[in-house]
């Protein structure tokens, strides 16, 4: 845990500008077991420190691999002179950021640390129970991996703190073979915040689950190619998370709206239908801990939750406290910054669609011809809501019943067209928290919801 | 730089005290300095001063590996006790090994000094250049930096290797913006060492802002076909990639489930294709001189007119399979040009798509792609007629290159790679109905 070195820094602060100094450290360690061999065993720490200096509108930046009182006093510097050669350039000439009310954030979760022997033996564990549990599988893979960040933030006029976030998971790969002999791969991840101990007491708690990904990679090997057309498909709790993320979450990311995204001219208008509501959750979600807990953003901006959608109608975006500034909106603490080294952009942090009140079975047992869409390695999607995902792994729905599986094939919309055919919203919440989203920098998130019906176009062969 | 060297000769000292019998290291210094502009302005000037100590030790052939961004006499103690404490955690693996001793030699790649002032205006001018040529785009970001780097190379053979490396590099997000009619975002770039040249006229810029305004006609294509689908060279690159990953990469070669496992020597693709990675070549902006595993980087034929020719492998995995590791590893792919005009082969395709982008999820080991065509158009009669969206493609990656019709004699060159257009058969193509 870093030790804070830069409180005094704060009163060195230069009056008439907007000034953030950020010390962090970010922690990886990693272990990764293909078929058995060890071809990743890492220990890594980035640390360092950053300013950033806000002058009429411009931004400086400046960021050094050392933790040091002069490495403050540099950062703080270059942050300054940065600031002047671009507003002396530009002369942009805007007013300063509305102020926050000070404070400080205190530590909310200790970042511990263990011997990579621990990890190892762990993996190797799993890999061996797998081996001889499933020896029809042609391959396996096993991948242990933490990252953390520590974080201490000073500003010249918001909150300051000190806030971490660790987490770790376990990825396990299985591979097998259609019944024509082409390979297939599934994959299933554990974990989420918190320290290994707090994740992993015993191997043996996973082997239900890896049972499940098991059937899965066995249902798959006589799977079908998906029928490409427009059908009725139920999405499962994973790729609600996907669809509030990609779709949905990027184009209310008020950079982008600012940037020509859909959801500007769609403010206060119907984008779904009334079943659907979407929340950006700051640190508690429907009762208990967020997957990814925010507490501060790196502005000073306490975290608090961004409504998105309301029954139906888009409500608001996410900000910086620049942009809510220019909306005239309150920023919600969604400013943050993945290393030292970055300045912190408009990030979200666990975006869900919320449940409703239909039980999954009746929602399968409504279809008549379509699909129960399980699994997402990957999505994305554009300023225009376009999305696509690939699914992984899906169940063909014929007369209200799960039928064969289905074989790797991708989703595709366009999100506030998609969500208006919601007419259905199960009632259990499914999270994943294991992911990076990239946007110019990576950073960690949550996304979650529940199985919604709806119609999408998936691609065939 | 004494410094870099100084901290190099420190972190050989503690290796050598600790006497493990394989080990590497590198140490590096980097120094980022970047403008971006946001929605036409100027907003952030940044200047970051990096530096990174990577160890791996393969000591009794049991692998370790750690970093630290801290350069100081306790931090390379711990960053060489964490790997060697690691690497005391695995199984012994006969395949691990080092490159043999290397001639010592120190490279100069591309502009080592920025000119700040002169990437200021040329950035300017490019805002300027888009806002007055292409008044339809919206310009998201150009983030626009000179990156510096200087590495030292050490392995325990006593190959000692040095670079000293800086270049530009520009990114421009963008969509086309007509009242309440919006396109998808789109990406351009160029990596450079030159700044004599307005940015606007290099790389496939000026064409990819023109492709982006006609977006702005888009319709959804209706129905289905199976055609010829001609990619443009920023999706012949994306496709290349997951070729090269999903069939020649590290993973899936040590996994054994790559389907080219046996066809070294053999046709995998048309023999129109001839891909090759060349991180030296002019027309690329590459820092890559020597191997992480310490060879130094030499060019080499991937796909020679269609015959397989290397994988893309680190030593590791090609001692494991019994093959040569593969000669750099970097990313910069050059395609060898066609001998047909775009035009003429835009004149021969009866129905198909133009393709500039692809939305989809990365393919799997057997090849299975689909996914969303972004900034394509319809060819239809041989010529490119309507903008389409919601359009979705499938294939397999195996069986394109197989299908290739004809490679482009026009090439593209962003600094990154050197890619002409390619037609591929066999496509299905779909819309939304």
């Amino acid at each position: 845990m870093l030790e804070d070195i830069i409180a005094v820094k704060k009163s060195l602060f230069a009056t008439g500008v907007h000034t953030e100094l950020r010390a962090q450290e970010n922690r990886y360690r990693r272990v990764s077991l293909v078929q058995g061999n060890i071809m990743g065993n890492q220990r890594s720490e980035t640390s360092g420190i950053c300013a950033r200096v806000c002058k009429n509108g411009v931004y400086g930046f400046s960021s050094m691999a050392e933790y040091s009182s002069e490495a403050a006093d540099a950062v703080l510097r270059a942050a300054t002179r940065n600031a002047l050669f671009l507003d002396e350039r530009a002369a942009k000439n805007k007013p300063a950021i509305p102020s926050l009310e000070g404070g400080m954030i205190p530590v909310n979760m200790e970042i511990k640390d263990n011997e990579q022997k621990k990890y190892i033996d762990f993996c190797k564990e799993i890999d061996d129970y797998i081996v001889k549990t499933y020896p029809k599988l042609t391959s396996r893979t096993v991948v242990y991996s933490e990252d953390s960040m520590d974080k201490i933030l000073y500003t010249s006029d918001g909150k300051d703190g000190h806030t971490t976030s660790p987490r770790c998971y376990i990825y396990v790969f299985m591979n097998s073979e259609t019944l024509d002999g082409a390979p297939i791969e599934l994959y299933e991840v554990f974990g989420g915040a918190g320290n290994f101990d707090d994740n992993f007491s015993k191997p043996e708690l996973l082997y239900d689950k890896l049972e499940k990904l098991y059937k899965k990679v066995m249902d798959k090997r006589a799977g079908v190619y998906a029928e490409a057309g427009y059908k009725t498909v139920i999405l499962g709790g994973i790729l609600s998370g996907m669809l509030a993320h990609e779709a949905v979450g990027h184009t209310v990311e008020a950079d982008l709206v600012m940037g020509g995204s859909v959801a500007g001219p769609s403010r206060n208008k119907r984008v779904a239908s009334d079943l659907v509501t979407m929340v950006d959750f700051a640190h508690t979600a429907l009762g208990q801990r967020a997957p990814l807990p925010v507490y501060l953003d790196d502005e000073g901006t306490p975290a608090t939750d961004a409504m998105l959608i309301e029954n139906g109608i888009l409500k608001g975006y996410m900000h910086n406290r620049e942009s809510a500034a220019h909306f005239g909106m309150t920023p919600c603490g969604n400013a943050r910054g993945f290393e030292f080294s970055d300045e912190p952009l408009i990030r979200m942090r666990n975006t869900a669609v919320l449940p409703g009140k239909d039980k999954l079975e009746e929602m399968i047992a409504s279809v008549e011809d379509g699909y129960y869409l399980l699994d997402t390695g990957n999505g994305q999607a554009d300023l225009t809501g376009e999305f696509m995902f690939g699914i992984n792994m899906g169940y063909e729905i014929k007369n209200g019943k799960l039928g064969r599986a289905i074989l790797d094939t991708t989703v595709s919309g366009v999100a506030f067209e998609m969500l208006q055919t919601v007419d259905m919203v199960s009632d259990e919440m499914v999270w994943s928290s294991s992911g990076f989203c990239g946007k110019k920098q990576m950073m960690p998130v949550g996304m979650g919801g529940p199985a919604l019906r709806c119609k999408i176009m998936i691609g065939g062969r | 730089m004494a410094d870099l060297k100084m901290t190099a000769q420190k972190v050989q000292k503690v290796i050598e005290e600790a006497k493990l019998t394989k080990s590497r290291f590198c140490v590096e210094e980097k120094e980022t300095q970047e403008f971006t502009m946001e929605n036409g302005e100027f907003s952030l000037f940044r200047t970051l001063f990096d530096k990174n100590l990577s160890v791996n030790v393969f000591h009794n052939q049991k692998k370790g590996s750690a970093s630290t961004n801290k350069f100081d006499d306790a931090a390379i103690h711990a960053v060489v006790e964490a790997a060697v404490t690691s690497s005391e955690s695995a199984v012994a693996d006969e395949a691990y090994d080092i490159a043999p001793k290397q001639d010592a030699e120190c490279f100069e790649v591309g502009i080592y000094e920025p000119d700040m002032d002169l990437l200021f205006e040329r950035t300017k001018e490019l805002g300027d250049n888009i806002k007055e040529q292409f008044p339809k785009i919206q310009v998201m970001q150009i983030i626009v930096s000179h990156v510096k780097v200087h590495e030292i190379y050490w392995n325990s053979n006593g190959t000692e290797l040095e670079t000293y490396a800086g270049a530009y590099r520009l990114t421009v997000e963008f969509s086309g913006n007509d009242g309440e009619k919006t396109t998808s975002l789109n990406y351009t770039g160029i990596s450079t060492t030159d700044l004599s040249e307005p940015f606007i006229e290099q790389g496939a810029i000026k064409r990819q802002l023109e492709d982006t305004v006609k977006q702005l006609k888009v319709k959804p294509m209706e129905g289905k076909f199976e055609g010829t689908v001609v990619l443009m060279p920023e999706c012949v690159n994306e496709f290349l990639y997951y070729i090269t990953s999903c069939f020649a990469g590290d993973s899936v070669v040590l996994e054994k489930t790559s389907i080219w496992l046996d066809k070294i020597g053999e046709q995998v693709a048309d023999s129109r294709l001839t891909v090759s990675f060349d991180p030296m070549n002019e027309k690329i902006v590459d820092f890559e001189r020597y191997t992480p595993d310490g060879f130094k980087s030499e060019p080499y034929d991937f796909i020679q007119k269609g015959v397989l020719k290397s994988f893309k492998t680190s030593l590791y995995v090609a001692n494991k399979n019994g093959s040569a590791p593969a000669k750099n590893m970097s990313y910069s792919m050059v395609v060898e040009a066609g001998d047909t005009a775009v035009e003429d082969i835009i004149r021969n395709v009866e129905k198909g798509l133009l393709m500039g982008g692809f939305s989809g999820g990365e393919p799997g080991t057997n090849g299975e792609i689909s996914g969303v065509a972004k900034n394509s158009f319809l060819i239809e009669n041989g010529r490119v007629t309507t903008p389409v969206n919601e359009v979705m493609i499938s294939g397999n990656l195996a069986e394109m290159l197989k299908n290739i019709v004809a490679v482009s004699k026009e090439r593209v060159a962003d600094g990154g790679a050197v890619m002409p257009y390619i037609a591929v058969d066999g496509i299905v193509v779909s819309g939304k109905n």
